[in-house]
């Protein structure tokens, strides 16, 4: 990443922190204001909305522009490759055009852009690598694996993106189960990577982005050594699937099934041990989703219940246990417990209540039905309308 | 640990723009020594409900024969009753204004409690068809009981549910639950609802926040409002092949007042609804006289990217002069 870049990021994250302090009263106004004027952040940071619409709104103009060009130069592969390396290399110069100046570096467009970049650049890739080098679909799905984690790896690096971070990592680990013995690769890469990127988490002398990437990988590099671990993935084949060789079942060494049974027990207890005892959220909300999923290849299992029984015992226990833990920690000295609060601290309460609106009302709301299979209805009381309008236009 | 922050924190100590109480505390925090919890209790009381009425959804569908329809019924109406019954116990004085939750599962059991009610009612109009024909009204009874618990408690959760489901009652869907989406192919009479709706909770919105009478619940009002109203504006224009210049010109109108409006309050979210549906709308416009011809596909693709550059200048003219930023 640039030095500036870095510096504006840093002088962004105290200033999300100092909006936080404002927001539940903990400064007053004159305070933040000092605050602003010793920490500037130079950069145009529109909100949420400002940025999607952007990012949106760029990546429209550069997928007609593109496809339009496409439809005009159609009826050679090789023009179609070259013009989509050609964008690809345009939209990743623009990027670091965008990212250079703080007016424009957080509106939406770079990481349009960037994305962009990288995504045309590999489909390109693909195409030349299938269609021009005539490569067979394995070693062509190798090459652009690789290809992946570098590109991703490098956006990464350069601009900052966790997404980016995600996806180098993703491809990193497709790319190892393709080799001999994937499955054992995944558990020493998983966590060789857990292990490294955790030591980068509070790491001052990277960036706040490049810390939130550490983040990232650390998570990658536990789901890749739980997905290895897990009894149901390896009696599936699950990670040998993508192998370009599948081994047979004589390849399992002795005592591997009984290992894996005991490894999905004891990772997420593991995760949440650490996340516990290190305090990060993040690890707890990976520990929570691996037990999650330890639990359900119990249930595959070992068939204790009903599944309606299942469910309505482990929601019930869910609630409880959240309505325990809460009031554990209400009823704790000061409102805390081990380090552990239930207080929303200086994060905005009000919008992750409005947020939450949209999974709810996703998952609980009842099916529409269909109007025209309701005999009786329109003649009877009058047709629905407001303000003028008519069931029939 | 948040090391720009820890760092800035104690600058801040010394130049002493933070008195040492603050500081202590913020640097607390920042070390990790105080760690908030809140959206993880948040996330299990989440799970935990999907969960339970997952389970009793699989319940009535497997086993309503063995327990008989009337027990089950009974089963559901009680535990929706106790969780109602926390609720009313919990709960703050009814107030025009915003009230906060008494604890973080509030909002869960009320979520609970009005589900399992819905379940039950489902579930008898199902086995003893009370409704009949129009059994369809059992979602209007829904939308309207789930309207009355979002005033009494406040709870803009409830609101959502209860807009989402009286758009269900009118055969429309604005979750994800795959219905009668407004897409092209829509009904006609569908999208008149979609606009007749749309409207009324446009209308709400504006209602709540003049009067203010909850005036906290406009955003949840105006954002379903916008969607079904914009929505089934868009689907004439897309969809119907005959009369698409009329909704074209209605659909422009209605979005140029919403942006407008939306400029003037402040409204982000709104501003972006009505410049979006207006981009697609003529988008639909430039592909139209080039649907037959050499360049039947480049040109309009080109000017739809021209459109597009256009509107991010709108994009960044509004960003600069609106209040929300």
């Amino acid at each position: 990443m640039r030095r500036e870049a870095i510096a504006w990021e840093r002088a962004a994250e105290v200033d999300a922190a100092a909006r936080g302090w404002r927001r539940v009263g903990a400064i007053e106004e004159a305070t933040y204001r000092r605050i602003r004027e010793t920490f500037p952040d130079p950069c145009v940071t529109p909100g949420a909305v400002w940025r999607v619409l952007t990012g949106g709104v760029v990546a429209a103009i550069v997928l007609c522009t593109l496809a339009a060009m496409a439809l005009s130069v159609w009826g050679s592969s090789t023009e179609i490759q070259v013009l989509l390396l050609l964008w690809g290399a345009a939209c990743l110069v623009a990027t670091e055009v965008l990212e250079a100046s703080p007016r424009s570096a957080r509106r939406g467009a770079a990481g349009a852009t960037s994305v962009l970049g990288v995504g045309l650049f590999l489909v390109g890739l693909g195409l030349v690598l299938v269609e021009t080098v005539r490569l067979r679909d394995d070693d062509a799905i190798d090459v652009l694996l690789v290809a992946a984690v570098l590109t991703c790896g490098l956006a990464a690096w350069r601009w900052g993106s966790p997404l980016f971070t995600g996806l180098a990592g993703g491809a990193l680990f497709c790319s190892l189960a393709r080799l001999p013995h994937g499955r054992l690769l995944w558990l020493l890469a998983g966590t060789a990577l857990a292990g490294a990127a955790a030591w980068g988490l509070d790491d001052g002398r990277l960036a706040p982005s490049h810390r939130v990437g550490a983040a990232v990988l650390t998570v990658i590099g536990i789901g890749a050594v739980y997905a290895a671990a897990n009894v149901y993935s390896l009696d599936e084949g699950v990670l040998e699937h993508l192998a370009r060789l599948a081994p047979g079942r004589e390849d399992l060494p002795r005592g591997a099934r009984l290992a894996a049974a005991a490894a999905t027990a004891l990772l997420p207890l593991a995760v949440l041990a650490w996340g516990l005892g290190s305090r990060r959220t993040f690890l707890l909300d990976t520990g929570i989703v691996l037990l999650a999923l330890s639990l359900v290849t119990l249930r595959h299992y070992v068939q204790v219940a009903p599944l309606w029984v299942v469910l309505t015992l482990s929601g019930a226990l869910l609630v409880i246990l959240a309505l325990v833990v809460e009031r554990a920690l209400r009823r704790a000295r000061d409102g805390e417990l081990a380090g552990f609060t239930a207080e929303p601290l200086f994060s905005d309460e009000r919008r992750q209540r409005a947020l939450q609106i949209v999974p709810v009302v996703a998952a609980f709301t009842p099916e529409a039905h269909a109007p025209s299979h309701e005999p009786g209805f329109a003649g009877e009381g009058g047709r629905f309308g407001g303000g003028g309008a008519q069931e029939k236009f | 640990m948040n090391s720009d922050v820890v760092a800035a924190i104690s600058r801040l100590r010394a130049d002493g723009v933070l008195s040492a109480g603050q500081a202590d505390l913020f640097d607390r925090v920042a070390r990790r020594g105080l760690v908030s919890i809140r959206f993880e209790i948040r996330a299990l009381l989440y799970a935990g409900v999907l969960l339970l009425t997952s389970g009793v959804g699989v319940l009535v569908a497997q086993h309503h024969q063995e327990i008989g329809p009337l027990a089950i019924a009974t089963g559901i109406t009680l535990a929706a009753a106790v969780c109602l019954l926390w609720v009313m116990r919990r709960a703050a004085p009814f107030s025009w204004g915003e009230v906060s939750s008494p604890t973080v599962a509030f909002d869960y059991v009320l979520l609970l409690g009005l589900l399992l009610f819905a379940s039950a009612l489902a579930y008898v109009e199902v086995q003893f068809t009370v409704l009949g024909p129009r059994w369809a009204y059992h979602l209007l009874i829904v939308g309207v009981v789930y309207l009355l618990a979002a005033y009494r408690w406040d709870s803009r959760t409830a609101l959502g549910l209860a807009l989402a489901t009286l758009a269900a009652w009118r055969g429309l869907s604005i979750s994800l639950v795959p219905a009668a989406t407004l897409g092209p192919g829509v009904a006609t009479d569908l999208r008149a609802s979609a606009i007749a709706l749309g409207a009324l909770y446009v209308g709400a919105a504006a209602l709540s926040a003049r009067l203010g009478r909850k005036a906290h619940f406009e955003e949840v009002f105006a954002n379903a409002g916008l969607l079904l109203g914009l929505g089934g504006l868009l689907s004439g224009v897309l969809a119907d092949h005959r009369a698409w210049d009329l909704w074209l010109v209605a659909l422009l109108l209605v979005a140029g007042g919403v942006m407008a409006v939306a400029f003037r309050l402040g409204r982000s979210l709104y501003f972006a609804a009505g410049l979006v549906a207006a981009y697609i709308a003529l988008v639909r416009v430039l592909f139209e006289p080039f649907r037959y011809g050499r360049h039947a596909d480049s040109i309009p693709l080109l000017l739809a990217a021209l459109l597009g550059s256009a509107v991010l200048a709108v994009i960044f003219w509004a960003h600069r002069r609106m209040r929300d930023r």
